[in-house]
């Protein structure tokens, strides 16, 4: 019996062990990781393999970039080095990719990483240590409200701020208020049905297209909700409905894979063609072809758009750029995307291009406090792979740092998207 | 009572060691090694359910779940101390382990595994529909607050170091170690296994079939939910629901059996298996990238189960018994073979 | 009746209700060409999920075991086809390759892996099969994962017939086609056959068909082997009808309601199991068409009709109740 007591004994001694470890805990970091006189270190989460792969074109497009950088004598001396990681999109990978980056890469900043799930699983743990978490590629409207009390309500997810998160591209709800203003301006009797995805993605397009809307919203007469990972034959199914319901306008606020399924269901199935508005998420040429290929009839489709098209524009000087950047990476796949117009290569060229742009004017010597300073005061009009005219600027107030949009229509006969219209602000 | 004496020694080892490491180890590795902890108490629990009393679960990545999000909408909403939190989680995953265990009195084997495994698929989409409190989507972020318990100021959730969440995960792991283990070598115990190795004759011994099955469910889900909690603190302090799909519950699993199923001294084998593999295989430079880690990790989960079937903790009675120059194998469990029929 | 069918003769409650269910979606389609397109769908999915269910089913009855890598496995194939017609075979050359590829795989599986450990425990064998699953995920991803647009063609294009008003469409009732079919050559095969008459012998009364001369392990191989062509149908007639490529995450899902369907079917039965998996490809589609408020909970939903019927008849709706041996 005295043997087990003496168990008893040790097993309390390591709980008194672990507590007195536990009172001890860390002391707070000084300085900037990452960071020499000859390099920075930077780091991404991306789904790499997995369902979402589709983006995974984003991440070698930076690498690319940088690259190109790189060779051209880095970033005041520095050469910069991205270490990208494969989350899958699954956000519970996410958060211990993103710690190892921190804690044993020791990256100066996690730039670019991709979903809205996967950021948010990440945005707490970076504020509280510090780590700047920027270019997010997603465009939900958190990334941008939590930085400061400014105009919004704090809401329950800002209980604590942000500030060292920040989006890129312009945010959802800003996006689909576009949707809804071009709808008003262009049709006479709109009978608005939305399908969207079940969850926070979702419910910030939706909140957007409502607010654009106004005193209009009655005109919404369906709103169906997907869950992501539902059959094709379910996202049909909510297809249906918003036939049954005598729609006459559908906007598609979806993942890739659910829209061309909306998509495919439309056309193929139940060969119904309304107006169609289709969110920018989901209108990679790319994504759409493949819907066409599946029975989907795209003519005439609405979306919007922020960056150039090589397929539609490719003799902009900002396209010859992009071309030779991707060409000299020697990846064929990455080449004949390029070449095919998926545009995830050029959002990605254009999101490091803005990370190069603020780590410029980061000064000589730039900590992250440094760098977040010159993120936040951005003043760039000439992103060689934006759509000319539109702006990335960030100030104190202006925590979104893009803030236009141009709309665009799909052309059947020439299989691509056409821009029309001029650059439409979107601010709040 | 000689031969506890090695027993004893290698726990004292073992602790002293765990003891040791997060004033050696990086910042990253501790954090790896409070991961550690949070699956050791997650197995033991699941150890208790399917080793003892041989019913199959593949749905303690439920409880995980349910304990995850009472730690962090307590602490969202009331500042509630961490280890009061980790109190409530045990409590009601208890409760929620009973309710639980007593339509899982019905079934058996297979039956039962698909029933937990329902459980698994079905719980995680419950913060989806009930999204204004339990976050949705956007997950529930926890509080940074410190706040007192017994004059003690703790941290927040969200604001544990590394090495806290190592020291509260690793301490929880003895003291719930402890109960195991002076649960299941009593009367308890006894009748766990009884019911594993025959449930009519169980009944027939007079062992009382239902208490002590749904008890088992209780115990286990209670641990799980523990686990779920330091889950939450160690992802600074946030929840969400991909967090705890059916791939966890199937890492638990693994887990358990790679620990060796009905004893409880190859549990840090098999956490350390689930908790650290999946991320180092990702650097094997074999096949390079990330893509490297699904296809290792499955590769050694299957090399395992073919040359250790009883698992670590089957490995170690092998050795010895082998040590005692008897050549007799004992491994710990013979589960029923096909226990549906 | 032939033995395979049996269980139908036992309970004839349930055949009223599938008769009766059937009846309902025929009386329904015809009143409404909403419901109609919903049931067809519904029934075209439900065939995939019906086959991969009836593939768990087979497996079950072989090693009372319920593979995890079932989907993944059923994943695999359709990178295995879709590398098949980028070399130049035409679909349908494919398609049977496929198979003849996915009874070799599966047959090996069970040699090297299932078999050294289907007598220890059935958890151990269970987490082969996890381990399985990762493996092949990993494997899918590494080696055609980085392929974003990977797609194979339909098979039967995206025409329609008119029935009555109510458009049929040739994916949907090819689907439903090939998957009965492939369902019916099993069967017969099972029945007809002496190596099908072996297996079942095998998977009931492994000690008796050994002393009877009955090579009970290759019988076993065998049908792992038969399982895997009959998940590589489910998953081939599946991918056309997601319209969004190949992905090393296609089958998951489908192997989720595969399980419900099974369970719903009985594990035993393998009309069952088609059934379930018919049944559960309907009420997922009636659910998002007409309860939308409650889209959130469409797998709970299906997993509490799953446990409801492990409560109410642990045997499932087509099995036999069974007895307890000590």
């Amino acid at each position: 019996m005295s043997i087990n007591r003496k168990k008893l004994g040790a097993l309390l001694c390591v709980a008194a062990v672990g507590i007195a470890v536990a009172s001890t805990a860390g002391a707070a970091q000084q300085g900037s990781p990452g960071i020499t006189k000859t390099s920075i270190k930077i780091g991404g989460t991306f789904p790499l393999t997995g369902g979402a792969s589709l983006y995974a074109t984003i991440a070698y497009a930076e690498e690319a970039y940088y690259a190109y950088v790189n060779a051209h004598g880095g970033v005041n001396g520095r050469k910069i080095t991205d270490i990208v990681r494969d989350d899958q999109y699954d956000p519970s990978k996410t958060l211990p990719l993103v710690k190892q980056l921190v804690e044993q890469n020791k990256v100066f900043a996690v730039v670019g990483s991709l979903g809205t799930a996967p950021g948010l699983a990440t945005w707490g743990y970076l504020n509280t240590h510090q780590v700047p978490q920027v270019l997010l590629a997603t465009g939900d409207a958190y990334w941008g409200t939590c930085t400061q009390k400014v105009g919004f309500k704090p809401k329950p997810y800002c209980k604590t701020p942000k500030p060292w998160t920040m989006g890129w591209q312009p945010d959802y709800p800003s996006e689909a208020r576009l949707y809804a203003k071009q709808i008003l301006k262009t049709e006479n009797n709109p009978k608005i049905g939305v399908l969207y995805q079940n969850d926070a993605y979702g419910q910030n397009y939706l909140a957007g297209f409502l607010q654009g809307l106004g005193s209009h919203t009655g005109d919404v007469v369906d709103k169906e909700k997907y869950n992501f990972g539902d059959s094709a034959q379910v996202v049909g199914a909510h297809v249906g409905a918003l036939e049954a319901h005598g729609a006459n306008t559908v906007v598609i606020f979806a993942t890739p894979t659910a829209s061309i399924q909306a998509l495919a269901t439309m056309g193929g199935v139940l060969h119904w063609s309304p107006t169609t508005y289709l969110n920018n998420v989901s209108a990679n040429r790319l994504f759409v072809l493949d819907a066409e290929q599946n029975g989907a009839t795209p003519n005439g489709i609405i979306s919007s758009s922020y960056i150039g098209s090589q397929t539609a524009t490719p003799s902009t000087p900002g396209m010859k750029l992009a071309k030779k950047i991707i060409d000299g990476t020697h990846n064929s796949t990455l080449i004949g995307d390029f070449n095919n117009g998926d545009n995830n290569i050029v959002y990605g060229l254009a999101v490091a291009y803005t990370f190069v742009d603020a780590l410029k004017h980061a000064g000589t010597t730039p900590t992250r406090a440094s760098f977040m300073a010159a993120i936040r005061n951005l003043h760039e009009y000439k992103n060689p792979f934006v759509y000319p005219g539109i702006g990335v600027q960030t100030s104190k107030t202006r925590t979104f740092p893009m803030q236009q949009l141009i709309l665009e229509k799909w052309k059947g006969t020439a299989h691509d998207w056409r821009t029309f219209g001029s650059v439409i602000g979107t601010g709040f | 009572m000689r031969r506890r004496l090695p027993a004893l020694g290698s726990v004292a080892i073992v602790a002293a060691a765990l003891s040791v490491l997060p004033f050696v180890l990086s910042d990253y590795n501790v954090y790896l090694g409070a991961e550690v902890g949070v699956f050791f108490i997650a197995i033991l629990g699941l150890n208790i359910l399917t080793g003892y009393t041989g019913q199959i679960s593949i749905g303690h990545g439920a409880f995980m779940a349910i304990g995850a999000y009472v730690t962090a909408v307590m602490s969202r909403d009331h500042g509630t101390n961490l280890v009061l939190t980790m109190l409530v989680a045990f409590a009601a995953c208890f409760v929620i382990g009973l309710l639980v265990g007593l339509p899982a009195l019905r079934l058996s084997g297979v039956s039962l595994a698909l029933a937990t495994f329902a459980l698994a698929v079905s719980v995680p989409q419950l913060p989806l529909q009930w999204s204004n409190y339990l976050g949705g989507s956007l997950g529930v972020q926890a509080s940074t607050k410190p706040s007192g318990l017994f004059g003690i100021s703790m941290p927040g959730v969200a604001a544990l170091s590394n090495q806290w969440i190592y020291g509260v995960a690793w301490a929880s792991s003895a003291l719930l170690f402890g109960m195991a283990w002076l649960i299941l070598r009593g009367r308890v115990g006894r009748a766990f296994r009884a019911v594993r190795d025959s449930e009519i004759a169980a009944v027939a011994s007079g062992v009382e079939l239902g208490l002590y099955k749904t008890l088992a469910f209780g115990i286990s889900a209670a641990y799980a939910g523990v686990a779920g909690s330091l889950f939450v603190m160690a992802s600074n302090g946030f929840a969400q629901y991909q967090d705890f799909l059916v791939v966890l519950s199937l890492q638990l699993l693994i887990g358990a059996a790679v620990a060796g199923l009905g004893s409880l001294w190859g549990i840090l084998v098999g956490a350390a298996f689930v908790g650290l593999l999946p991320k180092i295989s990702g650097s094997v430079p074999l096949i390079g990238s990330d893509n490297g880690r699904d296809i290792v990790y499955g590769l050694l989960v299957i090399l395992v189960m073919l040359v250790l079937p009883g698992g670590f903790a089957g490995l170690l009675a092998r050795l010895r018994s082998l040590a005692r120059g008897l050549n007799r194998e004992s491994i710990p469990v013979k589960l029923r073979e096909s226990s549906s029929q | 009746m032939p033995r395979f069918l049996s269980p139908l003769a036992n309970v004839q409650p349930t055949v009223y209700l599938v008769v009766a269910g059937a009846v309902f979606l025929l009386v329904g389609s015809l009143d409404s060409a909403r419901f109609a397109s919903l049931t067809v769908g519904g029934v075209g999915v439900g065939a995939a999920y019906g086959s991969l269910a009836l593939a768990l089913v087979l497996i079950y009855r072989a090693t009372h075991v319920i593979n995890f890598a079932q989907g993944e496995l059923a994943m695999l194939t359709t990178y295995i086809a879709y590398q098949l017609v980028q070399w130049g075979l035409s679909y349908w050359e494919a398609f049977f390759a496929t198979l003849a590829i996915a009874f070799v795989l599966g047959t090996a599986i069970q040699v090297t892996i299932i078999r050294p450990v289907q007598h220890r425990s059935v958890i151990g064998t269970v987490i082969v099969t996890v381990g399985l699953f990762i493996l092949i995920d990993g494997i899918a991803s590494w080696r055609w994962g980085g392929i974003a647009y990977a797609q194979l063609p339909s098979p039967f294009g995206f025409g329609a017939w008119e029935v009555g008003g109510v458009p049929i469409q040739h994916l949907y009732a090819g689907m439903f086609g090939i998957v009965l079919a492939s369902v019916l050559l099993v069967w017969a095969l099972f029945r007809f056959t002496k190596i099908g008459l072996g297996m079942r012998a095998a998977a009931l009364r492994p000690a008796a068909a050994s002393l009877a001369g009955v090579r009970v392990d290759a019988m076993l191989a065998l049908g792992w082997g038969f399982a895997a062509v009959l998940g590589a149908v489910a998953a081939l007639m599946y991918e056309p009808s997601q319209f969004s490529g190949l992905t090393p995450t296609l089958m998951q899902t489908a192997l989720v309601y595969a399980f419900a369907a099974a369970v719903l079917g009985g594990l035993e039965s393998p009309a069952g199991a088609l059934v379930g998996g018919l049944a559960i490809g309907v009420f997922l589609n009636m659910l998002a068409g007409y309860a939308p408020q409650v889209v959130s909970l469409e797998v709970p939903f299906a997993f509490a009709a799953l446990l409801a019927t492990l409560l109410i008849k642990p045997s499932g709706l087509f099995g036999q109740s069974q007895v307890q041996r000590v």
